[in-house]
């Protein structure tokens, strides 16, 4: 599905926090939002999903696929996502209810969209898990039994579980060790790229996000003040504002490899 | 899934009975259901046999518990009362709960001028002692069963709402409500699927406490005259037509006292011990259904 984002502001109580956004993802496209904590971009995968606190307001066009979400009823919105739109949130751990099954967690977006027999979800529910790793077991566990990689993979089967023709990824992997992050951007990149799925990851680490991502946009104080293929945009920073976040990351990815040889 | 709902009940009994006071309240509770049932087909003597020349009798053979200052049968009229007691607690819960999680839904309404106006509308409704209510509905309706479960269904559902307002907060802005909306969940659906299971604990015992308290607010009501009706049995009836010659006859009176409190005791301990048997973060018996079931799949 292709996402096309116009001019969009967001204000929150009368506070600009996200400024004349323009971000452009093709079908089947992986692209990145990268900025430093606060910039605003969980504001944008809130605004894209149209869940936005009641105090926002926003302008500007968002359009999934053919569908227009600024303005859009609460009904359309809420065909859309789960069915057309799936999301994987940053903390697993809490994005996870805690007092359903992970079969039950997976197989809600199909109860919400689908009208399966239980045998039918729960066929879907098992491949589902086996495409991300699990045994089928996992399926009767509680959230709190689970690691923190398996709650995301958790996170993710839900998210793709319906097919979605687009996934937003809101810093899928930063609450795991850098080792699972790994793991979890191959997963969810594999997933996406079988599925023939756009993405649009957000995140704050650029190390996780050259592995994701193939374009990408710098996001700074709510402006978009960088884009381009994310190799470039990593290599040669053409703004100040995308230079400081790219030696800042490079700094920390250099101690990371430091750290990374003495082990 | 028939077979494992009824699996998951039975696990949540057990773990409750192995507990030694939640042994104590599951007694309680199964005797009055037992003992409210066989009043309704047999009493030892029948309610409306008076004998004026046996009042306030102490217990003898004929007279388990002796007999009351018409000389009919104590314990007769206690086991009819534990039907009409049973009849106005479990009205009582489902009236306040109802009540109750209408305004919880209100409260934590992503309208935030409907969450507000019920916030303040519920702090102000609270301060209305539910005495006060029964008295007022009684000006129009006489004494009854529904002034009682109407005015405790309406205070206890206030109070359920405030009690349960926080946990229900928290619930509403998680970020597993939030994964919920993003996957379609509708407002409704969000409210039914995944705040109220993961307020549960909350709202089994502040409804367990309920239970209790509308027992004692049935004998306190009844004792005001604006309760049960008169000639209708209730332990409230027991202890309102004894308790004016408590000095002179103390038995007549302990006996629907003692009842009153054992019950009023045995729900309150029901709430806590329910709490933790129904979360599966809490109780592991839970999540080995769960497993089980799945081996059972395999098979």
């Amino acid at each position: 599905m292709s996402v096309v984002v116009e001019d969009m502001n967001i204000a929150i109580g009368g506070k600009p926090i996200v400024a004349d956004v323009d971000v452009n993802i093709a079908d089947g496209e992986r692209v990145g939002l990268i900025g430093s904590s606060g910039s605003g971009k969980s504001m944008i995968s809130k605004a894209m999903l149209g869940l936005l606190p009641l105090n926002a307001s926003v302008s500007g066009s968002i359009m999934l696929g053919g569908t227009q979400v600024v303005g859009a009823s609460e009904r359309e919105l809420a065909d859309l996502r789960g069915r057309y739109v799936g999301t994987v949130f940053q903390n697993s751990a809490a994005s996870l209810n805690p007092v359903m099954t992970v079969g039950q967690q997976i197989g809600l977006p199909l109860k919400l969209h689908y009208d399966l027999t239980k045998a039918e979800r729960a066929e879907r529910m098992v491949a589902m898990l086996g495409k991300v790793g699990l045994s089928a077991d996992m399926a009767d566990k509680y959230p709190h039994e689970l690691s923190g990689g398996q709650q995301q993979r958790v996170g993710i089967a839900t998210a793709l579980i319906t097919s979605p023709r687009f996934i937003i990824a809101d810093e899928p992997t930063t609450a795991l060790d850098s080792i699972t992050q790994r793991q979890i951007v191959d997963l969810l990149t594999s997933l996406v790229d079988d599925a023939g799925a756009s993405m649009l990851f957000i995140t704050h680490d650029f190390s996780v996000l050259a592995r994701a991502t193939t374009r990408c946009y710098v996001l700074e104080s709510g402006r978009i003040v960088d884009s381009g293929a994310t190799a470039d945009v990593l290599a040669n920073p053409q703004t100040p504002e995308s230079k400081r976040l790219v030696s800042a990351a490079r700094s920390l990815t250099l101690r990371n490899t430091r750290e990374d040889s003495d082990e | 899934m028939s077979k494992q709902r009824t699996n998951k009940l039975g696990a949540i009994v057990r773990s409750v009975w192995q507990r030694g006071e939640g042994k104590f309240t599951l007694i309680v509770l199964a005797l009055w259901l037992a003992v409210a049932l066989v009043s309704l087909v047999w009493t030892p003597q029948s309610l409306w046999v008076t004998d004026g020349y046996h009042v306030w009798a102490k217990p003898s053979a004929s007279h388990w518990l002796g007999t009351d200052g018409t000389g009919a049968d104590v314990f007769s009229w206690l086991m009819a009362g534990s039907r009409t007691n049973l009849l106005i607690v479990l009205l009582t819960v489902v009236v306040s709960a109802l009540w109750g999680l209408l305004l919880i839904a209100a409260m934590v309404a992503r309208n935030s001028a409907l969450a507000s106006t019920s916030v303040v509308m519920i702090d102000a409704l609270i301060s209305i002692p539910t005495v006060l209510i029964a008295l007022i509905l009684a000006v129009p309706m006489g004494a009854s069963i529904t002034v009682i479960v109407i005015a405790c269904g309406f205070g206890y559902g206030l109070n359920l709402a405030r009690v349960a307002r926080p946990s229900a907060l928290l619930a509403a802005r998680s970020a597993y409500v939030e994964s919920a909306l993003a996957n379609g969940a509708s407002g409704w659906r969000v409210l039914v699927s995944h705040i109220i299971p993961n307020i549960l604990p909350v709202l089994a015992v502040q409804l367990s406490l309920s239970a209790g308290t509308a027992v004692l607010a049935e004998s306190g009501l009844t004792y005001l005259g604006i309760g049960v009706p008169s000639g209708v049995p209730s332990w409230g009836h027991s202890l309102a037509t004894s308790v004016k010659l408590i000095n002179v006859f103390p038995l007549t009176v302990l006996w629907p006292g003692l009842i009153v409190t054992v019950v009023v005791v045995a729900l309150n301990v029901f709430g806590d011990v329910l709490r933790d048997a129904i979360d599966p973060v809490t109780n592991p018996a839970l999540r080995q259904i769960a497993d089980s079931a799945e081996k059972e799949g395999e098979r």
